[in-house]
């Protein structure tokens, strides 16, 4: 795929945002700045950042518990989603939502569920409002492999394959239900092939190859677009991290863990502009320093907003 | 004024509303072209709007208000129907965790017009998975508001508050209502949430009833009347919010409640009621709250079994002698 | 950069953390995301990596140490920087094994109160007519007491008049009560009185400066002296005279009436009554009589004079056998020596206990007090 230079680098930046970013939360939770637990997106940014490069700012996308990339990748602020983790009145929740739960209605970011599989037959809705509304908006819906066992994975993408609407099912699958791999609770390997059950077109490809991420999204985005209907595109990944803040991820083979580690998307991609000369050394240098000074003045303006006034609680509960 | 019945008068609401707006559509099992609707409400429906705007779906409750959340928070303002209230559970997630509280989580960002059709109740042999009163279920989950029509007057001008209002109503029609005839103005009209009304207007004891037990109450009533027991019978239309101030305004009166609901007794709905009253209006009360519902089982298909646990005007009156003395 | 090594909350309810190991030593080069320590939450270990790249300058909470969430676990500096000072990392609090909180037996039944069964919109209506529920009768099921038997009680008894608060009898207030309905309940009593020419008495007061109540009480000691049965008690039907001569007189004070006693009144002058007067009054406004002044009493003046009354009936105070009312000094016409003149004139009102003494004995005595103020130069003998 020819993409042009300036794309290509939006994307790098990016996924550089979005490791940065995730990188510094870690560490403010080390600080204890950061009430709760984090699920951190560090080693999947392809997916969020290869699927969102495809999308418009119209577009829409449902997010998970593992929900940071997907907002810094659709558009969303990274001081006002820190602030959200930090749980203050400057974040896009107000201090209600959290790191699990945030949502950016103005880039399309439609929110983040926390009940795995949950924001299925959301995505589906948003769907199909699309195609009552008459518009030629798209919807990316994102979830992982632990959540394509649950039923919601099945009403929702059937409805969305029946009604022909125009959502990109993006499953990102980094081998671990929390704890529980992959092998222990699906018998097939390719969560793709349940496409084959709802009559719609599955592709699996491989989720820290940024290119190869977009090249499916692309395809699948145009095909619904063009109302022909949903896809399910499932990236194999791995996160960095433990499932949590909280999991020191010690059931994963160190072999493993290292195998993932070669493989990661954000060096990857470097290394391959760098061999396209679209990027020079020089360049990845002042890229990398403007990405980690934006992450830096987000963390401070997190770290500088006020909480929200305590009998704020009480707000929001309906309109 | 002409008579229409309950079915008739939810039909209009919710083809005035579609006529008025077009983000207006109906979702659910059957309720499309070829079986309108279990109960029939949808009847003609699909062939005026067309089969995108009154769509038939899978037999995917949870999926069912799940695509209602997703419309509803880009824009449209759809109604899904959940054919029998006891399948409500299987969608319990979309209901409970998303529907009634994606506006809270992301700090009021979005509104949430959804609105949840559910015919309820027992009394047609129907048994255990069909019969059902699960009000309490919702009254529960900030974020969801509830209405619970006992006339065809009401219940036309409830559904349309309902789907006009911009947050997620769980909107609740009792099958037994459903041929019930009443008066309905060929007028628009709109009736508020959190309005309760009085029925009958009586001095010796209050009585408040939801649903199909506001007719029963309504009956016990006429009887009491023969024996100099002056009965007051309100029905407070919507539970979320709920008009406190109706109920206490009239305990305050009278001294005496009498709280008939068809759930079941323990944590249920009267239960709430009954609490207000202690609550706010404690100090007015001249005899015990009395609670008549269900006892706690399922609800058992034969039919002499059935009508035994079904309140009714025995049962009522039997709870106004108690106290009334 | 100074970079503090904090200890992680590794869980939602986990407060500190043991250090295990440390991957490096003080002086060592880390790079950021080496591992650095690891420490072991109530769940599990954890690798705490390394924030920033540098050299671990100091290591505060060594193998072994409890640590508090976010307390400094370890430095790391750039190789070349002052190690600012810093405290040592907090021993995490130990939370000694709760002393198991005595609870005392107590049965559930010997809590509950004696009830009065009455509906709440009765017991509203009785709380505000201050309607005693114990008092009504019920008429609802098991003898229940209903808003309506409230309201028919209040309806029979709305004669009575609506009170404002409340003064509960304590003290003073509530001795003074139960002296006063003793003395009405046991002693049958009568009050005589006589009118006093105070022409002299007024003059003397101006000359040597005492007051009427001082004149009064030395009027008083020596009459009882010569009538010793009115200076006496009656208990178990027998009268005892007493030998002492002890005057009380009756002072109005903020919380209440108070009688101090002037002992042995008749073997006072009366310079020394006024003095000893002048005392017992103040004390008694302060408050700081003692129970020695305030007993022992044998006959009692009280003075109503300030208020402008003229004549009345005090009760006599038990177990004493008379009382002298005093009313205010006044001038009036008066006749004297067949002339009408303006005399300063004072009523004097006695009560006495009728089974004690009858109206002459009681007059006789009167007559003396009067006859001494009217000629008070007596009084200073």
């Amino acid at each position: 795929m020819n993409l042009e230079k300036e794309k290509l680098l939006e994307m790098y930046r990016k996924m550089l945002e979005i490791r940065h970013f995730e990188e510094k939360a870690f560490e403010l939770y080390g600080q204890n700045l950061v009430p709760g637990t984090l699920h951190l997106y560090a080693g999947q940014e392809a997916v969020a950042v290869g699927v969102c490069a495809n999308l418009r700012k119209d577009d829409y996308i449902t997010s998970t518990h593992r929900g940071h990339g997907h907002c810094i990748a659709k558009g969303a602020q990274l001081d006002r989603i820190m602030a959200e983790i930090l749980g203050k009145k400057t974040g896009y929740c107000k201090g209600k939502g959290g790191s699990m739960h945030i949502a950016d209605f103005s880039v399309g970011m439609l929110g983040a569920t926390a009940v795995v599989g949950a924001g299925i037959p959301i995505a589906s809705g948003a769907g199909l409002s699309i195609k009552l509304r008459g518009t030629d908006q798209v919807v990316a819906c994102f979830f992982g492999e632990g959540a394509s066992n649950q039923g919601t994975f099945h009403e929702g993408i059937n409805m969305a394959a029946i009604w022909t609407l125009p959502v990109v099912f993006v499953c990102e699958n980094n081998l671990y239900a929390m704890g529980t791999r992959q092998t222990n609770v699906m018998l097939i390997e390719n969560v793709a092939e349940r496409a084959v059950a709802y009559g719609i077109p599955g592709v699996t490809v491989d989720g820290n190859d940024v290119l190869a991420v977009y090249e499916a999204a692309h395809e699948a985005v145009k095909r619904a677009r063009e109302s022909r209907g949903p896809t399910l595109i499932e990236c194999k990944t791995y996160r960095h991290k433990g499932h949590s803040r909280f999991d020191p991820a010690t059931y994963r083979p160190k072999e493993e863990v290292e195998e993932w580690l070669k493989k990661d998307s954000v060096q990857r991609f470097k290394a391959k502009l760098l061999e396209m000369k679209i990027l020079t050394e020089t360049e990845v240098d002042k890229i990398e320093q403007d990405v980690i000074a934006a992450v830096e003045k987000a963390a401070k303006f997190a770290i500088d907003s006020p909480c929200p006034a305590p009998e704020e609680a009480l707000e929001d509960v309906c309109a | 004024m002409r008579q229409i019945t309950y079915r008739d008068a939810l039909r209009e609401a919710l083809r005035e509303e579609m006529l008025r707006d077009k983000t207006v559509f109906v979702l659910g099992e059957d309720v499309g072209r070829y079986w309108q609707g279990a109960f029939k409400v949808t009847k003609g429906l699909a062939e005026e709007f067309g089969d995108e705007r009154v769509r038939d779906t899978p037999i995917s409750e949870s999926a069912i208000v799940g695509v209602a959340a997703g419309a509803a928070i880009t824009g449209m303002k759809p109604i899904a129907e959940i054919m029998f209230g006891d399948l409500s559970a299987l969608a319990m997630d979309q209901i409970a965790n998303q529907v009634a509280k994606l506006r809270y989580m992301f700090g009021g960002q979005t509104r949430v017009p959804v609105v949840i059709r559910m015919p309820f109740g027992a009394g047609v042999n129907i048994a255990a998975h069909h019969s059902q009163s699960l009000e309490a279920w919702f009254m529960h989950v900030p974020g969801l508001k509830i209405a619970l029509p006992s006339t065809p007057y009401d219940a036309k001008g409830l559904l349309k508050t309902a789907i006009r209002d911009g947050d997620p109503v769980m909107f609740f029609e009792h099958k037994l209502l459903y041929p019930l005839e009443g008066p309905v103005p060929e007028e628009e009209y709109t009736i508020p949430f959190g309005v309760a009304d009085v029925k009958r207007e009586g001095e010796d004891v209050t009585v408040v009833a939801t649903l199909y037990m506001v007719h029963k109450a309504l009956a016990a009533a006429k009887m009491l009347s023969k024996e100099g027991i002056d009965v007051e019978v309100i029905d407070p239309r919507t539970l979320a919010p709920l008009d406190k101030q109706s109920i206490v305004n009239s305990v305050k009166n009278t001294g005496r409640i009498v709280i008939v609901t068809e759930d079941c007794k323990t944590a249920g709905v009267s239960a709430e009621i009954a609490a207000i009253v202690a609550e706010e209006s404690l100090d007015y009360l001249d005899a015990p709250i009395k609670r008549v519902a269900e006892p706690d089982t399922p609800i058992p298909f034969s039919p002499p079994l059935e009508q035994f646990v079904i309140p009714n005007e025995k049962s009522i009156i039997k709870a106004v002698k108690e106290i009334v003395y | 950069m100074v970079t503090k090594i904090l200890m992680p909350r590794l869980s939602l309810t986990m407060k500190e953390g043991t250090v295990v190991e440390w991957f490096k030593e003080e002086g060592d080069v880390v790079e950021k995301g080496e591992p650095l320590v690891e420490v072991l939450s109530e769940k599990a270990t954890y690798d705490i990596e390394a924030s920033a790249s540098g050299v671990l300058r100091k290591i505060l909470a060594p193998a072994g140490t409890d640590v508090p969430v976010a307390g400094i676990l370890g430095i790391i500096t750039a190789p070349d920087e002052e190690l600012p000072e810093l405290e040592a990392a907090p021993a995490a609090p130990r939370i000694e094994a709760e002393e198991a909180v005595a609870v005392p037996e107590r049965k559930p039944a010997e809590r509950i109160k004696e009830p009065v069964i009455a509906s709440p919109a009765a017991k509203r209506l009785a709380r505000e007519h201050d309607i005693d529920l114990t008092k009504v009768r019920g008429t609802g099921p098991e003898g229940r007491i209903v808003e309506e038997d409230v309201r028919s009680l209040i309806e029979e008894v709305k004669a009575i008049p609506r009170v404002r608060e409340v003064i509960p009898l304590i003290g003073i207030k509530k001795t003074a009560a139960e002296r006063v309905s003793l003395s009405a309940q046991r002693a049958p009593q009568s009050t005589i009185t006589m009118e006093v020419d105070m022409f002299n008495a007024v003059k003397l007061r101006e000359r040597i400066h005492v007051s009427y109540t001082d004149m009064l009480a030395k009027a008083v000691a020596k009459a009882l002296a010569e009538h010793p049965i009115i200076n006496s008690t009656l208990e178990n039907e027998k009268i005892k005279i007493f030998a002492d001569i002890n005057v009380g007189v009756a002072v109005a004070t903020e919380r209440g009436l108070i009688v101090p006693v002037i002992y042995n009144a008749d073997r006072k002058t009366l310079q020394e009554i006024a003095s000893v007067l002048k005392k017992l009054i103040e004390k008694a406004k302060q408050g700081r009589l003692t129970k020695e002044e305030l007993t022992g009493g044998t006959f009692t003046i009280t003075n109503l004079g300030m208020f402008e009354v003229d004549v009345f009936t005090p009760i006599v105070n038990p177990p004493e056998t008379a009382i002298l009312g005093v009313g205010r000094v006044v001038e009036r016409p008066v006749v004297v020596d067949k002339q009408m003149v303006i005399r300063p004139m004072m009523h004097l009102s006695l009560t006495f206990d009728h089974r004690v003494v009858d109206g002459a004995p009681a007059a006789e005595f009167l007559q003396k007090v009067k006859q001494a103020m009217e000629s008070p130069d007596t009084l200073l003998a």
